[in-house]
């Protein structure tokens, strides 16, 4: 061992450039979580029902139409409690081939029972299918929309295969204002008017109190002048839309002609063909400008559109911005809940910090202060191997990519305490070997020998501790076993393989015989 | 320098007065912890909604209770959070059985109680830097002209150094605070001192935890502390025999039973990173006895046949200067933690502070005392066995 001291130098001076060669500078490389720097952590829920009863709506109005072209329209039809199928009674003087020609036609993903009402099922597989589309989509949206407000280093991911997903956007100053643009469902829709009226009753009178089977009731708001609103407007639209959200090509802020903030929308040149076609067809009625069920404007076509429309409402500069933004990102399939949120302003992360780092120096500098007081010589070797500890400590954060929380900060400061054990406990077992009388050299090897074992011992049931934080823990507390984790391997090399070289730098200074006292 | 040099301290001389001591103390913490106010639980396993305020200046606190307690959100609680000059509060509802954006309805329950209707435009103690930016570009206070996004891209830099002075200040007082805020061009800053809102207070910071993930991290808060009691166990187990295993488990069950009723009688409350300081004190407890029984192990090699008692006693006389120094300076680093970490670690470094005294005194008094007499125990059986 004292012969190859300086593959010991090589190995230590490597690895401390290492080190500082991937956390420098400091500011840059080393990354903060939420909790210091500011932003938030959302997780979310994607509500997959939403999805489901979509594809039931939908699979209801394809068949309600086909029964109806071949002249049965069925007497009734409704959605089972689950969410996830629907029964019907089929006129009485139905043609049963018909019928079965029309279910599996229309039907193909559902199961079909039948009694005196039939029952039809989505398939066990399309359910999760579809939930788990519902999922991947809503992300890929979410994912368009924090691209556009320009977050940087954003996360966004599904937790396992569930509905959660986990949004973490560091460096947001308005959250209220992300929460809202996140979760926004932003479902345009299109619809032919076909009456409108002050209240309800007033608007189904003419169909005997019923909703037609084909229409549904929407509502929207009424304005005056000061764009106040006075009241509300009833309106019976067709339940198929001319075109949805999903035939847009691009949305931005606009003006109406009145000056006022909206929000014009051009169409894909599929989704224009459809428009057109039909505002072609339509000319003199009225269509509905529908977001998420509520009716924004219902203007009168005049003309031919094909490929632009605005959509007007009571608007300011940013909320027109914000739904200009989220229809270019897409409509979420399904609507979201949030289940949990944590948002850090960032003059709280900023004071975290600085308190951290301030207690931090405070400890470091009273333990340094102490092993110089108390092992003079041997403390500057001890001081040595802690200070490399903590720059060991920021490489390796740096090195793989740790985020620093402020836990983390308390788990490096701790690390100082417990980084001085491992010296402590090989200090105190040479000065016990050298009052037995033993010589400097044999009592150096001792002391190392003889506390290697109890310090690989007491460092591995903290580490053990440690891993089953990692393992479950979540954010800061995964920051803290992990800085923790660092600093128990890493003291083991400080204190046992830096400071036992520091030594025998000192034992073979002098050539030949090593020296007769240690400062220790 | 040396501290305990050659001490002869007979610690296992009084392991009944000291076990007495402990175990009068645990059981003032269960009583704290069964008949008195009990543990605590914060927002992170209890669920419930949790703003940081900092307030202009001393808010009247009913007028913040009266605000939230008309959301019918449950139980408000309101607690001063830091140093009283800073007017930072910590207030908290218990959401009731549905999942909803709590924290915009508090905030908005606020804003009304204390900015009244209609202030939200432009209050700069709230609104963002993306917005206060489009804001600007609309009135275009500097006259640049030109499209929407050379305006925006403009008075993008202005906008920031406000939002960056907020974050130093943390609030605004008034319209005299933008003095400071050498970025802005002198028609921008009339503008903002002309017209901009600095609303009463600003949020610090947020936390709501429904009640699915409240159930979640409350099981995996049980099960991380459960399988690093085994997993440490079973560490202990194989490297040790039964009596020391069984003296390492004690000290930890008295570690962490200490520490939480010390958790209970300060009324603390629990958050994921109590669990954390509570799992990192387990760690540092039992590192503390391994390191007396290693010693002990040591001894009992070289001096077969002397008294266990005798054996044991000098074995923590030799360690002991170790185990003051390491657990001493631990305790300054927890110490300066605890002093000057804030308000946001100050439960984390209290658990350490009294698990560090309470682990260390524990590997002197309880776990050495236990193996010892269970050491004794095993031993008579086996004399009574091979006796008989």
């Amino acid at each position: 061992m004292r012969k190859n001291l300086t593959w010991r130098w090589v190995l230590i001076g490597l690895v401390t450039a290492g080190a500082v060669f991937v956390m420098w500078p400091p500011q840059e490389k080393i990354h903060l979580g939420l909790d210091l720097k500011g932003g938030i952590h959302l997780v979310l829920q994607v509500n997959t029902d939403d999805a489901v009863r979509a594809e039931v709506d939908a699979a209801m109005e394809r068949l309600r139409q086909a029964l109806a072209e071949k002249g049965f329209p069925p007497e009734s039809m409704a959605r089972t409690e689950d969410q996830e199928g629907f029964t019907f009674k089929p006129a009485v003087q139905t043609d049963s081939a018909v019928l079965d020609k029309v279910l599996e036609e229309k039907l193909p993903e559902f199961s079909v029972s039948r009694g005196v009402t039939i029952t039809c099922r989505l398939q066990d597989m399309v359910v999760r299918e579809l939930r788990d589309m519902a999922v991947r989509q809503a992300l890929e949206t979410i994912r368009n929309r924090v691209d556009q407000f320009g977050v940087a280093e954003p996360v966004i991911q599904r937790q396992g295969n569930g509905d959660r997903i986990v949004v973490q956007l560091p460096g947001v100053d308005d959250p209220a204002r992300v929460k809202d643009l996140i979760r926004a469902t932003a479902f345009l829709e299109i619809k032919p008017v076909v009456a409108t009226a002050d209240s309800e009753q007033e608007l189904l009178a003419p169909y005997g109190g019923r909703v037609p089977d084909d229409a549904m009731v929407l509502t929207g708001d009424v304005r005056d002048v000061t764009d106040r609103i006075v009241g509300k407007r009833y309106y019976l639209v067709k339940k198929a839309s001319v075109v949805t959200g999903r035939d847009l090509r691009n949305a931005r802020r606009s003006q109406d002609q009145f000056g006022q903030p909206a929000v014009s929308f051009s169409l894909t040149p599929e989704g224009g063909k459809k428009f057109g076609a039909y505002t072609g067809a339509h000319i003199g009625e009225q269509m509905a400008i529908v977001l998420d069920n509520k009716v924004y404007s219902a203007p009168v076509i005049r003309a031919q559109i094909t490929d632009a429309g605005i959509i007007e409402g009571s608007f300011t500069i940013q909320s027109a911005e914000d739904l200009a933004l989220v229809l270019r990102a897409g409509a979420l399939p399904a609507s979201i809940t949030y289940l949990e949120e944590r948002t850090v302003g960032p003059s709280l992360g900023r004071d975290s910090i600085v308190r951290g780092v301030r207690s931090g120096l405070a400890g470091l500098a009273m333990v340094v202060v102490f092993m110089l007081a108390y092992y003079r010589g041997a403390g500057i070797n001890a001081n040595v191997a802690l200070i490399l500890n903590a720059v060991l400590l920021l490489g390796a954060l740096a090195a793989f990519r740790a985020t620093l929380t402020l836990p983390g900060i308390a788990g490096i400061i701790l690390t100082v305490g417990m980084a001085v054990d491992a010296n402590v406990l090989i200090f105190e077992r040479i000065r016990e070997e050298l009052g037995l009388g033993k010589t400097v050299r044999n009592a150096v090897d001792l002391g190392f020998s003889r506390a290697l074992a109890t310090i690989i011992d007491s460092n591995l049931t903290t580490l053990i501790a440690a891993l089953f934080l990692f393992q479950f823990g979540t954010g800061p507390i995964r920051g803290f076993a992990v800085t923790l984790s660092f600093g128990i391997i890493i003291s083991m090399f400080t204190a046992v393989f830096v400071s036992r070289t520091l030594f025998e730098l000192v034992l073979t200074r002098k050539s030949g015989k090593g020296p007769q006292t240690l400062s220790i | 320098m040396r501290f305990f040099a050659n001490t002869n301290i007979r610690f296992l001389e009084y392991r009944r007065v000291w076990l007495s001591v402990s175990l009068l103390l645990i059981a003032l913490g269960l009583v704290s912890m069964i008949w008195g106010p009990g543990l605590k639980l914060g927002v992170d396993f209890s669920g419930g909604t949790q703003l940081t305020l900092k307030f202009k200046q001393e808010p009247d606190l009913a007028r913040v209770r009266r605000a939230l307690e008309a959301l019918k959100l449950g139980e408000v609680t309101i607690q001063r959070f830091d140093e009283p000059e800073l007017h930072e509060f910590l207030v908290r509802v218990q959401n009731p059985g549905r999942e909803e954006d709590f924290s915009k309805l508090m905030v908005e329950a606020l804003d009304r109680e204390f900015n009244g209707s209609g202030s939200a435009e432009l209050d700069l103690n709230t609104m963002g830097a993306d917005a206060l930016r489009d804001a600007l570009a609309q009135a275009d206070p500097d006259r640049v002209g030109g499209g929407w996004e050379s305006r925006r891209a403009h008075y993008q830099t202005q906008a920031t150094a406000v939002l960056q002075a907020r974050k130093e200040r943390g609030i605004f007082a008034g319209p005299a605070n933008l003095d400071g805020v050498s970025a802005l061009s002198p028609a921008v800053r009339s503008f903002l001192k002309e017209r901009a809102q600095f609303g009463e207070f600003t949020v610090l910071a947020a936390e709501a935890v429904g009640p699915l993930v409240g159930k979640d991290l409350r099981k995996k808060a049980i099960q991380a502390v459960i399988f690093s009691l085994l997993g440490m166990m079973v560490y202990i187990w194989a490297r040790f025999r039964l009596p020391y295993s069984i003296g390492a488990v004690a000290a930890l069950f008295h570690d962490v039973l200490i520490t939480l009723g010390a958790l209970s009688v300060s009324g603390r409350e629990i958050n994921l990173p109590t669990v954390a300081a509570l799992l990192t004190l387990v760690g540092y407890s039992v590192n503390d006895t391994v390191v007396i029984f290693d010693r002990i192990r040591e001894r009992l090699k070289l001096e077969r046949g002397k008294p266990l008692v005798d054996i044991m006693n000098r074995a923590i006389n030799q360690t002991l200067s170790r185990t003051v120094i390491t657990s001493g300076l631990t305790l300054l680093v927890v110490i300066a933690l605890y002093l000057f970490g804030g308000d946001v670690i100050n439960t984390f470094a209290f658990v350490l502070l009294v698990g560090i005294v309470v682990g260390t005194y524990s590997s002197i008094y309880i776990a050495s005392p236990v193996a010892l007499f269970l050491t004794q125990v095993l031993e008579k059986r086996r004399r009574q066995r091979t006796g008989r």
